[in-house]
């Protein structure tokens, strides 16, 4: 009997601590002490070999570091918490937060590369919306549209959304770094104007315009020191400068339109999920 | 009776069970920050040591202590809390030895090379290994205060055959030679050269390409000038304007070069510093980091 009371006193305590430190980290989350909820969380994982309260307190310390924007570091603990111990349900759940995690971090090979292993990882488990979002997101990221617009599809096809209009159909429009290059050696300011900067174009034109002029009055009236040590060091390094400058705009622009067509598409496919 | 003792038991187990979720003993948290340092999780482990209160420890608990926050800032690359806390280990903790021989090099590495050595002397070496390690170390630090004397007096310790000191102790005879034969430099006449020449100064210092960058604007300005001078005469707006740049620019040229010599004896001095550190660095992590 005295054996008996002993025993449960004994798993009563175990119980009250391990649950209160579960308790403890969830409040100190709630209230915003992110590295205290942590250590909390680490306590259960230290203590508990329940794979359900380990369960709980990984995603807790995961939960944690998203707040605190350490995604990548939530990658690395999640990867270091998929384990033989737990079932395979909660293993999948780990595996999806990762896959968040690693998407949140910028990761956006990797995060392609964890939710390629997932069906063979979790065969019997369909693939849900959100990691079917997080897909699409990922390619356009990496701006592979034609594989995005692929993914796009099939949740629209989930989602039982249209599948016809697609915003693939109509893709940010790149120009071409070679092409801008080329313009500006051979018309100053032309790859400038076709970067869509009208100002600098002309800036560009002003100032080559001028060093090709001094350059040859210069050389005109006889001074020819100043006609090339001038002139024309003023229109060469001009010249060279504003071909770079043309592709730095181009590759300028070709982000903006890439980030602003990824932002428009990311709220059409949140929309989608919700 | 067995009623009554059977609940006596439960509201004793309760409260031991309440006194199990006050803060724990040093034992099993120390044993949890050990288990986040394993863990690599630095900041949890760290939150979790100074949550001690240090008054209530004893000596050997203090020396752990110490020993394992010092560690974690350490490896979290905070060389000066990690050497205030490696080098507050006591003699009696079994730390002790690695402690100080890691709170010694934190002290070199950041430049603090006197207290370094007055550390590095104290050092226990209670074996032929440590003995060489110490003297490797010591030889080291003779190196980076450029102590070639005391150098040659401490490398007589090296054997060049211990497997985990063997190459650094080559390397750091190498490192003497260097630095040994590190040209000296005057800048007067770095300035000098490049009055009578624009860029050889530079050229002198080490710096060839800046040499060649600074020579091209100088020679073309005073082209310009003389242009000016030959065509306009000494008045004209012209002479005046590129004579102007010419000895904004000379001038500039002249001072730079004396600047240069300074910059590059700077450089190669940090280059070597840092080879000198990463040698010193290898045996204590092969033979104290096991």
């Amino acid at each position: 009997m005295t054996t008996r009371f002993c025993l449960i006193c004994t798993f009563l305590c175990g119980i009250c601590s391990i649950a209160s430190a579960q308790t403890t980290g969830d409040s100190l989350f709630a209230a915003g002490h992110y590295l205290a909820a942590r250590v909390t969380y680490e306590r259960v994982l230290f203590m508990s070999t329940e794979p359900v309260e380990q369960f709980s307190a990984a995603m807790g310390k995961a939960r944690c570091l998203k707040q605190q924007g350490l995604n990548a570091q939530a990658v690395t603990f999640l990867n270091s918490q998929i384990q033989a111990i737990y079932p395979d349900s909660l293993t999948y759940q780990l595996r999806r937060e990762q896959i968040l995690c690693a998407y949140l971090a910028g990761q956006f090979e990797n995060t392609l590369s964890l939710l390629d292993r997932l069906p063979y990882l979790h065969p019997d488990i369909p693939a849900p919306p959100l990691l079917m979002a997080v897909r699409v997101l990922s390619l356009n990221e990496l701006n592979r549209w034609t594989e995005a617009d692929t993914a796009y599809r099939a949740l629209a096809t989930y989602t039982h959304a249209d599948t016809v209009q697609t915003p693939y159909k109509q893709l940010p429009r790149l120009k071409s770094e070679k092409k801008a290059q080329w313009l500006s050696t051979f018309i100053p300011g032309a790859g400038q104007f076709y970067a869509g900067k009208p100002g600098e174009a002309g800036l560009s034109i002003l100032v080559q315009s001028a060093g090709l002029y001094f350059g040859i009055t210069s050389f005109l009236r006889g001074y020819y020191l100043s006609a090339w040590g001038v002139g024309a060091g003023l229109f060469g390094s001009f010249h060279a400068g504003g071909v770079r400058r043309a592709e730095v705009l181009v590759r300028q622009l070709n982000q903006q339109r890439a980030a602003a067509f990824n932002s428009q598409l990311r709220q059409q496919v949140l929309k989608l999920i919700e | 009776m067995t009623y009554v003792r059977s609940w006596l038991l439960l509201v004793l187990g309760l409260i031991a069970g309440a006194a199990h979720c006050q803060p724990a003993t040093f034992g099993s948290e120390w044993q949890f920050a050990r288990y986040l340092a394993d863990k690599e999780a630095t900041d949890e482990a760290l939150f979790v040591l100074q949550a001690f209160d240090k008054n209530t420890l004893t000596v050997p608990q203090r020396d752990s202590l110490a020993y394992l926050r010092g560690w974690l800032t350490y490896s979290a690359k905070s060389l000066d809390e990690a050497g205030e806390q490696l080098l507050a280990v006591s003699p009696a903790s079994p730390f002790y030895l690695k402690a100080h021989y890691f709170g010694a090099y934190c002290l070199a590495f950041q430049n603090q090379r006197d207290s370094a050595r007055a550390v590095m002397n104290r050092l226990p070496a209670p074996d032929s290994t440590l003995r060489e390690l110490r003297a490797f170390e010591q030889a080291g630090l003779a190196l980076l205060q450029r102590q070639y004397g005391r150098y040659d007096t401490l490398r007589q310790q090296f054997t060049y055959s211990s497997y985990a000191l063997s190459a650094e102790e080559t390397r750091l005879d190498a490192h003497r030679r260097a630095l040994l034969a590190q040209k000296r430099r005057s800048p007067a006449l770095a300035g000098l050269m490049s009055a009578v020449v624009p860029g050889s100064g530079k050229w002198y210092a080490g710096k060839a390409r800046q040499g060649i960058a600074s020579f091209l604007p100088v020679l073309m300005l005073g082209l310009l000038t003389w242009e000016g001078y030959r065509k306009d005469g000494p008045t004209s707006l012209r002479f005046l304007g590129f004579g102007s740049l010419f000895t904004v620019f000379y001038v500039g040229n002249v001072w730079g070069s004396t600047l240069a010599v300074k910059v590059r004896r700077d450089e190669f001095n940090r280059v070597y510093d840092n080879k000198i550190l990463f040698d010193m660095h290898i045996p204590l992590r092969n033979l104290l980091n096991r």
